[in-house]
């Protein structure tokens, strides 16, 4: 009989660690559509009385919210393209050849996981400012958000690479095709799958990013929608309804393509390219 | 005949292992050679240097009467099979025939036409459109030869591509294999660990060891004037029996360490200490004219043949007859004295 019990138990904790996650996810929809009263009602209410939609369009336009999405998509996007342009061909050297300083390599892409942005962030802020970066802040938050991102898309995309075995590679040089030519018609579409779930986590975890755009992005009309966000916690900001409508039409798109795509996400990252 | 292949003086090295020492092979034109040793003894990477897929670190070799040191693999008009058959998981069994033949800018139409000619010599005409992972093991194999034939290339290199495939499928494709380079008339590099592979299917057997070529010859002229113990013992299955002696002072027999003598054809050194090699088929079961005696321990009957292995495990012999022989018999044995090896107890080199 234990052996039931232990993953009956392991389940029940896995839900209950999933609820204190997603409770606020759902208190954040339930918020935003809440009268002011009613947020701070005691006890709560956990459905709203008159749940009020119109929120969503008035804070859509009131905090300009499509200057600050389509910065976050700007930003995420440029993130994104750098991360897997360059972490693509990193990973693939990190794969296939062995040697100590490939080891030197891989050790400084982990060290990069290892320093937080919020330390980071003044060095680069200072040395974007020497070198005239600031006047670019978007271009200057995509370069430092992205050495962030890359170690993570490294290292899993490393474990895409190693799978598809080398043999594949050997083959087709003797069927006539160059290094480069291999790695584009056999070891790419064999990786494109890993590939493009570390891409996709990779912008996901992109169009949330703060802490450099908050610190090197001035002007309103450039900031995405995680700065826009907290223009709202002022000093005499009780505005939580809007507050919540803001966080849902930020969060339920990323929310839906993780949804939609969460199948291929997990298989992606768990199996590789090929058995 | 002309060499197609010719490797003079290549030397291997990774970091400190020393891979190839000072090997030189030439292979004719439409011969069926075969590279086998223990694992790590050099042959996949002597096969992977011809390839060019290994730089080697000295040395030259040519192709075809080409220089070939130093070309990269694309350039070299070689084909090669490999053990896992390395076909693109993600190209039909079509798209893996033509993928060499689409490199070389041959048109679309002209590469079908060829895959389907392919196809139809390797069995495959039903199975174009499928991808590999739908294929069984042979199937698999077909087109990975398949791949190698249809451009027609200077050579064939084989990297133990059976391997993988079960007994009976095993010596179906042997066959296969060796049917298909007489037709092509190609000339053919095979490389194995299994010497039953390498004696069936090849004209010249080169027997690797630890990067060296120990020896090469005709498959029947090894198993009979093996150059040194390790040839004799690698060549041949059940593998050969040694058994340390001294020469009688005669010289025309051995005395052996563990009773008995076994009769030369030829006169040797008197007392000098010996190693004498008997081949397990060679050993009839006798009476009172036995050369030595042994106890029976194992005994394994085939039906067409009887395997005997001795009680302490180092000694076999195989007998064509059936035998009423059981454990713990104890069995009087000859040999015809042309069939004794004898060997160097020292450097294992034969005398």
């Amino acid at each position: 009989m234990t052996r039931t019990y232990t993953p009956w138990f392991l389940l029940v904790v896995a839900l209950a660690l999933a609820a204190v996650y997603l409770f606020p996810l759902y208190w954040m929809y339930v918020t935003s559509l809440k009268t002011g009263s009613e947020i701070f009602a005691n006890p709560p209410t956990f459905w709203p009385r008159e749940p009020n939609p119109d929120i969503y369009p008035e804070t859509w336009a009131r905090r300009t919210m499509p200057v600050f999405l389509l910065n976050s998509v700007i930003i995420a996007g440029g993130i994104t393209a750098i991360t897997v342009i360059l972490g693509t061909g990193c990973a693939y050297v990190l794969a296939r050849y062995r040697n100590v300083w490939i080891d030197i390599g891989l050790f400084c892409v982990l060290m990069l996981q290892v320093l937080p942005a919020s330390v980071m962030v003044t060095p680069l802020f200072v040395g974007f400012n020497q070198i005239g970066l600031l006047n670019y802040p978007r271009t200057a938050v995509v370069l430092a958000a992205a050495a962030k991102a890359m170690p993570f898309f490294v290292v899993l995309v490393r474990a895409t690479f190693m799978s598809v075995p080398r043999e594949l590679e050997e083959a087709a040089l003797v069927d006539g095709n160059s290094r480069v030519g291999a790695f584009f018609s056999i070891v790419l579409p064999l990786a494109r799958n890993g590939i493009l779930v570390c891409a996709i986590l990779t912008f996901m975890s992109a169009f949330g990013e703060y802490i450099y755009s908050k610190s090197i992005i001035q002007s309103p009309s450039l900031q995405p929608a995680s700065v826009g966000l907290s223009g709202f916690l002022g000093p005499n900001s009780t505005d939580w309804s809007s507050i919540m409508a803001y966080s849902a039409i930020y969060v339920t798109p990323i929310l839906l393509v993780f949804v939609i795509l969460q199948r291929r996400i997990v298989s992606g990252l768990t199996s590789g390219a090929l058995k | 005949m002309t060499a197609q292949i010719e490797l003079i003086d290549i030397d291997k090295h990774y970091g400190n292992f020393h891979a190839l020492k000072n090997v030189s092979l030439t292979i004719d034109k439409g011969s069926f050679v075969a590279l086998v040793g223990p694992s790590g003894c050099g042959k996949s990477t002597l096969l992977r240097s011809i390839a060019g897929l290994e730089t080697i670190t000295s040395g030259r070799m040519t192709i075809a009467g080409k220089e070939m040191t130093g070309v990269p693999p694309r350039h070299r008009d070689i084909a090669m099979v490999f053990q896992s058959y390395a076909l693109y998981p993600h190209m039909t069994v079509e798209e893996n025939l033509t993928y060499s033949l689409r490199l070389h800018g041959v048109s679309k139409a002209d590469a079908r036409k060829k895959a389907a000619e392919v196809a139809a010599t390797t069995g495959l005409s039903e199975l174009l459109s499928r991808y590999p992972r739908q294929l069984s093991g042979g199937q698999r194999q077909r087109v990975a030869m398949g791949r190698a034939i249809i451009r027609n290339p200077k050579a064939f290199l084989f990297d133990e591509p059976l391997s993988n495939l079960d007994a009976a499928l095993r010596v179906q494709m042997r066959k296969e294999i060796r049917a298909l380079h007489d037709r092509l008339g190609a000339t053919s590099v095979y490389v194995t660990h299994d010497q039953i592979e390498a004696m069936t299917m090849a004209d010249w057997v080169v027997v690797m060891r630890a990067g060296i070529i120990e020896q090469q010859g005709r498959p029947l002229d090894l198993y009979d004037k093996p150059v040194n113990r390790f040839v004799a013992g690698f060549i041949g299955s059940p593998a050969m029996n040694f058994l340390p002696g001294r020469i009688a002072d005669s010289g025309n027999s051995v005395v052996l360490d563990g009773g008995g003598s076994l009769p030369l054809a030829r006169n040797v050194e008197p007392g000098r200490t010996v190693i004498a090699g008997v081949r397990p088929e060679h050993l009839q079961v006798r009476g009172d004219d036995a050369n030595f005696h042994l106890e029976v321990g194992v005994v394994e009957s085939t039906g067409s043949a009887t395997y005997l292995t001795s009680r302490d495990g180092n000694f076999q012999l195989v007998q064509s007859e059936r035998t009423q022989l059981a454990s713990g018999d104890r069995v009087g044995l000859g040999i015809d004295p042309t069939r004794v090896h004898l060997f160097d107890p020292e450097t294992g080199i034969a005398l």
